[in-house]
């Protein structure tokens, strides 16, 4: 017979009868950390963006809006999102296709090197483009320029197709990845009735593969779409010097410029609501989309498919891939690295001019150990906070269903729509002096609030899919057997979805360790974090200092990468 | 070991009703089965007996241990029942291995260590599983996952034992088996369990006593099997419990006929209000008999052998029925071909009002 949906539910209502439970204590705790980490800072952008001393005005908004800078803000964040979501899109199903249809060769190794984009840091890579194609004094633009005898440089990175071509190489493994998924769970004799009904391949292709994969590819779309319109690192670094602002890069610059004041933290806010309106917008278009697409052909169950043989093309088609693989991996990684043994920028890269001097100093300096202390201290808090804070929510949104679940499962996801800057000032303006004189500016408790309300759906995703998987069942059956509320919980629960916390935990600790969007405007003079350092110091014009500790970075990105990889294969095993 | 008695019980989610005004006694040292249709509220009665919900209306008593009462507002928590209980999807934790799963219910009742894998190896035993004590649950097929589950509610001494559908997922032959070994833990540990199923062929097998429970959650007949099989209460049980042909009768000229688009004539007994119209005579397949005497005749649409028996259908005017007829009668009396005409005679008849709209064959 079927168990009931709310089985636990149940339980928890026959629980509810004493006053004070630990069930009702938990929802209590939920609904007051989420009210204080997200909704407070999310209210506090909306109030100070249309009320003043607490009067309704709209001036400050209604300026923000006209201001032409804005304008061409927006519009350029629109032009760079829409570029790059079309052209990362378009790369992202192509090498799906490739890797999960075709026989080409190598495809294991290929794939494991097409999600390395996906781990990469993109303004590291933004840093690395502009060494080489800077408009002004790129390497490779000087090596050109002489090589083609030009007057001009031949490239020039810091344009808007330029960012737009840094973010579709660290963007396209989201559709990548998604549509090699589906590909691979599709039932193959879907494609093989059309043959044998008599469809050509290219129709085959077109008319059935494509259309079934058409929910991953925009899936994977509309995550290309969010991101970029939320990104600060790659807009900063390319545009920035420029005067090409896009919405994120120009809330930083509006606070920048007013030097923390409180009028400039106002204008930014405002501009903070265009923003989310404009994410809002895409995070709608995406529910739309996605709730249009029919997944049932779609099994869970992984199947060989016949692949598709490439003959002549398949050599052409292999070095395509491998240069696009050197081209958005190797190449800036091997420059960042060769960068930071110069002793001066601008230096041929020559090994006369190579040291280690840079390392050096990165290492003695002060400022950068801490920058490495607050990054792993801020991460490793936030992953752990978010962790079990990500879980109770989950618990008691699955399990316990209180009266709100609606509503507490909607708080939590809401950081996730909110782009990091918009994060950073509501942030700013909750918590610096406004609300019961708590004042956490300038200190490294500011950053970990932030990085809280940021990542904690993260944690709460990964938490609820495994809760989930624990029936109801198998609680109920340690309450019968004797076990307390509590002891079930801590006995079987807890146990159960630990794998699923600790993976919750790496996805937070691995993104936060390289986080700039977020902690660029809350680092104070003793509290910057690791991307922050590597920003300031190659705003200082210190180049070399800032790729070495960018290779410091990629060190320790790849390291934890590893380990995480080792831990959750072994858990697989079991 | 204690008899359960459930009064006047009554378990509603949001607006529906599962349960209303439940009532049923089952003796100390018996199996009882629980039988019904899917989604009559069988499963439901059960986790009010756990603990697992809270009825309206009602009490539930084990022995003389008042668990729930709703207008004396008492309401034992579920750790606290001392019931034993095997889930329908065995609910072995899987992150315990098999032993660490039968220890714990009396690791929760703080005993002795030593007592506690004295006692888990014996309840291992009884379901033989002692080999398996070291393995993870992933490691064992759904029949032994089964065991485990039974050796979990066996270890203590539970009150009642309840076990839901817990054979649903097996083989036949596993089945069969399973369902012995049950019967012999009982009659070892003279155990009350309370067994739920869908399935009546499992239950007349298993139980003591059955009761059985109607689509709407009230409880229809209750008795031994064989009193529910040779008396069935109403028509719900005699269609649920078996396979059942049905054909209306109807007051014809010359007495009583079966109207089965044209009428035929009927000399079998037939009560009278049977007559009054709106009737149908309900046989079971193994009640029809080949009889060349008989004025009643039957066109054979199909024969199929099942090894002990031969299955049938034929056409009674427009009706169809289904026939079985036993190795031995097949033997004695020959068995009819295929677009053969036979003669038919019925045994055992019942009379029931017809269903509304409802055609059965």
């Amino acid at each position: 017979m079927k168990r009931y949906d709310g089985a636990s539910a149940e339980l928890a209502a026959v629980d509810g009868r004493k006053r004070l439970n630990m069930d009702k204590v938990m929802t209590a705790i939920c609904f007051v950390l989420l009210l204080v980490i997200v909704v407070i800072p999310i209210v506090m952008i909306i109030y100070n963006a249309f009320f003043n001393e607490g009067k309704l005005e709209l001036g400050t908004f209604v300026d923000q809006i006209k201001e032409e800078k804005n304008l061409s803000a927006m519009w350029n964040t629109l032009k760079i999102a829409i570029g790059a979501t079309i052209l990362g899109t378009i790369m992202g199903v192509f090498y799906a296709w490739l890797l999960g249809r075709s026989d080409i060769p190598a495809k294991g190794l290929m794939r494991a090197l097409f999600n390395i984009p996906y781990m990469f840091p993109p303004f590291l890579g933004a840093m690395a483009w502009d060494m080489m194609f800077n408009g002004r004094s790129g390497y490779i633009n000087k090596f050109l320029r002489t090589l083609l005898g030009l007057k001009t440089m031949p490239i020039n990175i810091n344009s808007v197709w330029g960012i737009i071509f840094v973010e579709v190489s660290y963007y396209f493994p989201f559709v990548f990845m998604q549509v090699v998924s589906a590909l691979e769970r599709m039932d193959p004799t879907l494609e093989e009735s059309a043959r044998i009904a008599g469809a050509k391949q290219r129709q085959v292709i077109w008319k059935i593969t494509l259309p079934l994969v058409k929910p991953a590819i925009s899936a994977g779309a509309l995550l290309i779409l969010t991101t970029s319109l939320a990104h600060f690192g790659v807009p900063a670094i390319l545009g920035y010097a420029r005067g090409i602002y896009t919405l994120p890069t120009r809330i930083y610059a509006v606070i920048y410029n007013s030097g923390g004041s409180f009028d400039g933290i106002r204008q930014g806010a405002a501009l903070s609501v265009m923003l989310v309106v404009v994410v809002s917008l895409a995070l709608i278009l995406q529910n739309r989309i996605l709730s249009a697409g029919s997944y049932d052909i779609i099994k869970g169950k992984s199947m060989r498919p016949t692949l598709i043989k490439l003959r002549g093309a398949k050599i052409p088609l292999l070095v395509l891939a491998i240069l696009t693989l050197v081209l958005i991996v190797i190449v800036p990684l091997v420059m960042i690295v060769l960068i930071s043994f110069l002793k001066a920028y601008g230096l041929p890269l020559a090994f006369e001019n190579f040291t280690l001097d840079q390392y050096k100093t990165v290492f003695a300096s002060n400022g950068t150990i801490d920058s490495i202390k607050n990054s792993l201290f801020a991460s490793i808090t936030a992953g752990i906070v978010c962790m079990f804070l990500g879980t109770l929510v989950a618990y008691v949104v699955q399990k316990i269903r209180p009266k709100g679940k609606g509503a507490l499962e909607v708080i939590s996801m809401l950081p996730y729509a909110i782009p990091g800057t918009v994060l950073s000032i509501g942030v700013i303006l909750a918590w610096s002096g406004r609300i019961l004189g708590i004042n956490l500016y300038n200190t490294i408790w500011i950053i970990l609030v932030a990085y809280l309300a940021r990542y904690l759906s993260f944690s709460m995703k990964t938490s609820s899919a495994a809760l989930l998987q624990v029936h109801s069942s198998l609680e109920e059956a340690a309450r019968v057997c004797g076990a307390s509320h509590t002891e079930s919980l801590a006995d079987i629960t807890l146990p159960l979805i630990r794998p699923a916390m600790v993976s919750g935990f790496f996805l937070i600790f691995l993104p936060a360790m390289r986080e700039v969007t977020t902690s660029i405007l809350l680092y104070g003079p003793y509290t910057r974090t690791l991307g922050v350092q590597i920003y300031s110091l190659r705003d200082a014009g210190m180049i070399p200092q800032a790729a070495a500790l960018a290779t410091v970075a990629i060190g320790i990105i790849i390291v934890l990468n590893t380990i995480v990889t080792k831990l959750t294969k072994d858990r697989k095993g079991v | 070991m204690a008899n359960v008695k459930f009064d006047n019980i009554t378990v509603s989610y949001g607006n529906h009703t599962v349960l209303k005004n439940f009532s049923l006694e089952v003796e100390s040292g018996k199996i009882v089965c629980l039988v019904g249709p899917s989604g009559c509220g069988k499963t439901t009665l059960v986790r009010a007996l756990l603990g697992l919900n809270k009825p309206e209306t009602g009490s539930i008593m084990v022995g003389e241990r008042c668990l729930f009462d709703a207008k004396k507002r008492v309401n034992v928590p579920a750790e606290k029942r001392n019931i034993g209980i095997v889930f329908q999807d065995y609910a072995v934790w899987p992150h315990m291995t098999v032993l660490e799963n039968v220890c714990y219910p009396l690791k929760k009742q703080r005993r002795p260590k030593d007592e506690i894998q004295k006692r888990a190896m014996r309840a291992l035993e009884q379901v033989h599983m002692t080999e398996y004590a070291k393995h993870l649950p992933n490691q064992l097929s759904g029949g032994q996952q089964q065991r485990v589950a039974i050796a979990r509610a066996l270890v203590v001494d539970s009150d009642v034992l309840v076990m839901d559908e817990p054979i649903t997922n097996l083989d036949a032959k596993l089945r069969e088996e399973m369902l012995l070994e049950i019967r012999m833990i009982q009659k070892r540990l003279n155990a009350t369990i309370l067994y739920i199923t869908h399935d009546q062929q499992s239950a007349l097998q298993l139980c003591d006593k059955m009761a059985i429970m109607e689509q709407d959650g009230t409880l229809c007949q209750y008795g031994t099997d064989e009193e529910i099989i040779l008396h069935p209460a109403n028509r719900f049980t005699f269609e649920f419990i078996g396979v059942s042909n049905f054909l209306p009768v109807e007051k014809g000229s010359n007495g009583a006929v079966l109207n089965c688009g044209s009428p035929i004539p009927y000399d079998g007994e037939i009560p009278q209000e049977a007559l009054a119209g709106g009737y149908e005579m309900g046989v079971r397949p193994n009640d029809i008999v080949f009889d060349a005497s008989s004025p009643i005749l039957a066109k054979v649409t199909s024969r199929v052998f099942l090894g002990s028996e031969y299955n049938y259908f034929l056409t009674v005017g427009d009706r169809q029925i289904r026939v079985q007829q036993s190795m031995l009668d097949a033997r004695t009396r020959g068995v009819a071909d295929e677009g053969e005409t036979v003669g038919i005679r019925f045994l055992n008849t019942r009379f029931y009002p017809a269903k509304k709209g409802a055609q059965t064959v």
